[in-house]
């Protein structure tokens, strides 16, 4: 082989790497992947509508519990004793009205015959009427009670998987702070969090490969919204009211990075996932997808 | 293969695993050629060297990608 030939096979290897390293630094760096994913689901968290002890504790930690099944109970004492009060105040405040109206019927018939001022007669339709509004309310109340009553039983409103359980029995709950959470069944979904140089290539329907750190079977999925909002860190202020810019390096800055929801499809039922677990995702690109279409 | 390296619960890039690799089938190839005595039919044995590496780094990639 002449000298012609040496360089020749030489630059031919070099050109090939060109282009070799080309693709490779557009595959790794510009093409739609990530390593930042992570599984995420929908937690419902549970607090009670009334406040009490708790008598009853019906579920246990990390178990599935279904729709409407009890969670826990409250001690009912105090709602029992409510709404007897408000169902002995119900029938006082209907004797009240009846008295008031059957007073006000008597003074009709007396007004017909002259024999009461119209002014006494509208006091006692007025008397009347202030009796059935007493009524009204102690009814309200009356409903009030019963629902207080029935909440002193706490039901799981979605099916799920409680979390984090560290309500005990005889502990003291207030109403509306959160006791216990439960995580959504088959609600899981993937957030990828995509660099912004890569988000022009994500579109909300692209098919998605989803490789979970253990490894093993990859999950798919499919893009169902990108995030349209971060925060900047720029625009938040200070005592003064003056924007806290912060410094930025001259020569390296980093990209944002911006979440992307992605849903699952169906995966086998024994594969253990948990919210919170890191996975790699890859987007499928148009020129991978031609090829299927053909 | 563009996924998260997992190693001892440690993760890392890709790269980390296919660096290395691309290393050692460019050094056995080296090896290789020179076990046949083909070398001599380069002209700028570095420039060959280096791009060699680069084309296994991409044959690696694109192997591994799927």
């Amino acid at each position: 082989m002449g000298k012609l030939g040496r360089i020749g096979l030489t630059l031919l290897v070099v050109a090939a790497a060109v282009v070799a390293g080309t693709w490779v630094w557009d595959h790794y760096l510009y093409s739609p992947w990530t390593r930042d994913g992570r599984i995420r689901a929908d937690i419902i968290t549970i607090a009670p509508d009334v406040s009490g002890w708790v008598t009853e504790l019906s579920v246990k930690n990390n178990r599935l519990v279904n729709k409407g099944d009890p969670l826990f109970t409250i001690d009912d004492t105090r709602y029992r004793a409510k709404f007897a009060e408000s169902n002995a105040r119900l029938a006082q405040e209907r004797t009240g009205w009846d008295l008031a109206r059957h007073q006000y019927e008597r003074r009709q018939r007396m007004a017909d015959l002259q024999s009461i001022s119209e002014e006494s007669l509208e006091a006692y339709r007025i008397r009347a009427e202030a009796a059935k509004a007493s009524y009204l309310l102690a009814q309200a109340e009356l409903d009030t009670a019963r629902i207080d009553l029935e909440r002193t039983q706490v039901l799981a409103p979605e099916s799920g998987i409680v979390n984090n359980l560290s309500l005990r029995r005889g502990n003291y709950v207030s109403r509306g702070e959160a006791v216990l959470s439960l995580i959504n069944n088959d609600s899981f979904y993937v957030t990828g969090y995509f660099e912004e140089t890569k988000l022009q290539q994500v579109h909300v329907g692209q098919k998605a490969r989803i490789t979970l750190l253990s490894g093993g079977e990859k999950l798919s999925g499919e893009v169902v919204s990108i995030t349209r909002g971060i925060a900047d860190s720029n625009t938040t202020s200070d005592s003064l009211m003056l924007p806290k810019v912060q410094a930025a390096f001259n020569w390296v800055r980093l990209a944002q990075r911006i979440p992307v929801d992605i849903a699952l499809d169906p995966f086998p039922e024994d594969l253990n996932i948990s919210a919170g677990m890191t996975v790699s995702i890859y987007l499928e690109t148009d020129m991978e997808k031609a090829p299927d279409k053909e | 293969m563009l996924h998260e390296m997992s190693l001892g619960g440690m993760l890392f890039s890709p790269f980390v695993l296919l660096l290395p690799l691309a290393f050692i089938m460019a050094a056995i190839t080296r090896g290789v050629l020179h076990y046949m005595g083909l070398r001599t039919y380069i002209w700028k044995k570095a420039w060959f060297d280096v791009a060699m590496f680069v084309c296994w780094l991409a044959a690696i990639v694109y192997l591994f990608a799927n």
